[in-house]
């Protein structure tokens, strides 16, 4: 029992890693080089924060640190700083899903939202000060909403298609004894 | 069971914390260092694509085809009305292709009397577009040539007709191309036919801007766009676009590439213009006797100044 479980673990973190690197896949593909009005969701924040409040020790921190510095390297973004803010809106979300567990998804929705919302706010507000060249509010800011809207269909996969729920109290307490 | 939970929270909880902290300090730190000594951490960024992207082209070139053959199915249904549009643009076409060969004719008869030399060192090399820049903030493309190739930061990319952009950071096997659609990218281009120099700027937009330019009274659009060759960047004279007026009444440049599917591009070899640094020679010849006199001594000032 003690061993599944362990292994069950880094199977699903290595889970999280290669659906990290499909959606990092699917956004390198050439398919359109025009640029575009409006900026798609940003999937991976969404499914990172999603997988983080239903199962946080699938996504320790350093594996989401890596995996959004990978990403920041790959989509040509300033590296660190993305994937430093990511981090923190987690942890974030880690010590409000504690209280969360009974609430509606409403209140879990709400809670992704204002960290976004801080991520993206935080990111502008540090490259101003430093001075770097940045994208154009309106696209910010329709990425943001898009992520926004499309967190509750991201919540649904991560629920039923990837199966990774929320430990039913019984399972936590099987689980605190091994850690 | 609940005091047994808070146990380990404590236990775990500093531990997590100083965790946490570090791994922001060190993301915070790359931040920093990216801020101060760019180059360095973009060759590394260009390292780090040039060793993972190559190994995922075995997916992405199928995945890609499949989707393009999708969009093209798509298209196949407005296939009547294509064709007959398709068959009076031909009709227009064949009567501009007899004007264009007249004309060619015409200018290799020109150039022959004057005896004009063209660039022979222009050469290129042609690379596959791999990837795009992934990202809807920035506007480039990664290319399956690299320093293997021989290709070197700053060099002109075009497509078959216009230009698309400059090299941005080789790996072994890839390179980056900025298009000229991004908003880090200026390139300076002359406008024909007045003749004016301007610069191109992105702006993460379809169509850049023209900017920097000395009279606008006497730019219209439909003027040619053409690169000027200004600061050694590009080779001079590569088509950029055409001029054209937003609603807002700013100039930009509807660029002549065909930016809705970059397949191939072209790389342009370009060594660098070369300069005149030799000043007097023209004003006072130099003589046997060696030195003698105000001319020559101020060109050998000139020279060692230059």
């Amino acid at each position: 029992m003690d061993k599944m479980s362990t292994s069950h673990l880094w199977v699903m973190r290595a889970a999280f890693v290669g659906l990290a690197f499909l959606i990092m896949f699917f956004h390198l593909l050439p398919l359109s080089t025009l640029p575009s009005r409006w900026a798609p969701p940003d999937l991976l924040v969404a499914f990172s924060f999603a997988w983080v409040l239903r199962r946080p020790s699938f996504v320790p921190v350093m594996l989401l640190a890596a995996v959004m510095l990978m990403a920041d390297f790959m989509f040509s973004r300033p590296p660190g700083l993305m994937a430093m803010l990511v981090v923190l809106g987690a942890e974030y979300l880690k010590t409000r899903a504690a209280g969360m567990s009974e609430a509606s998804f409403a209140g879990e929705w709400a809670a992704v939202a204002l960290a976004l919302v801080g991520i993206a706010v935080l990111n502008r507000v540090v490259l101003g000060v430093l001075g770097v060249d940045q994208a154009r509010v309106l696209l910010t800011l329709s990425e943001l909403l898009l992520t926004i809207a499309i967190y509750p269909l991201v919540a649904l996969i991560t629920h039923f298609v990837m199966g990774v729920r929320k430990l039913a109290p019984s399972d936590a307490d099987a689980l605190g004894i091994r850690a | 069971m609940a005091k047994d939970r808070s146990q380990r929270e404590d236990f775990s909880g500093p531990l997590r914390r100083l965790l946490l902290g570090v791994v922001c300090l060190i993301l915070l730190a790359i931040f920093l260092v990216w801020r101060i000594d760019s180059p360095r951490v973009e060759r590394f960024r260009a390292q780090v694509t040039d060793a993972v992207v190559p190994n995922m082209e075995w997916a992405m070139v199928p995945v890609t085809g499949v989707i393009n053959l999708v969009r093209d199915f798509q298209s196949y249904q407005r296939l009547a009305d294509q064709n007959r549009e398709l068959r009076s643009e031909l009709r227009q076409m064949q009567a501009w292709k007899e004007a264009a060969l007249q004309l060619e004719q015409e200018n290799a008869r020109l150039l022959d009397l004057n005896n004009v030399r063209l660039d022979p060192r222009l050469t290129f090399v042609t690379g596959v577009v791999m990837a795009d820049s992934g990202s809807p903030f920035r506007q480039s493309v990664l290319l399956n040539v690299g320093a293997r190739d021989g290709i070197l930061d700053g060099w002109a990319a075009m497509d078959g007709i216009g230009l698309v952009g400059r090299i941005s950071g080789t790996g072994q096997n890839t390179a980056r191309v900025i298009l000229l659609t991004d908003a880090a990218s200026s390139v300076p281009a002359l406008i024909q036919p007045s003749g004016q120099t301007a610069l191109i700027a992105g702006d993460n937009t379809a169509a850049p801007l023209v900017s920097f330019l000395e009279n606008p009274d006497m730019v219209r659009p439909g003027d040619r766009v053409v690169s000027s060759g200004d600061g050694g960047v590009f080779p001079a004279g590569l088509l950029i676009g055409q001029v054209a007026a937003d609603p807002a009444g700013r100039l930009r440049v509807r660029l002549s590439a065909d930016y809705e599917r970059l397949e191939f591009l072209r790389v342009l070899r370009h060594h660098g213009t070369e300069a005149v640094t030799d000043p007097g020679s023209i004003v006072a010849p130099v003589t046997d006797a060696g030195n003698i006199g105000p001319m020559p001594l101020s060109a050998n000032e000139g020279a060692s100044d230059g």
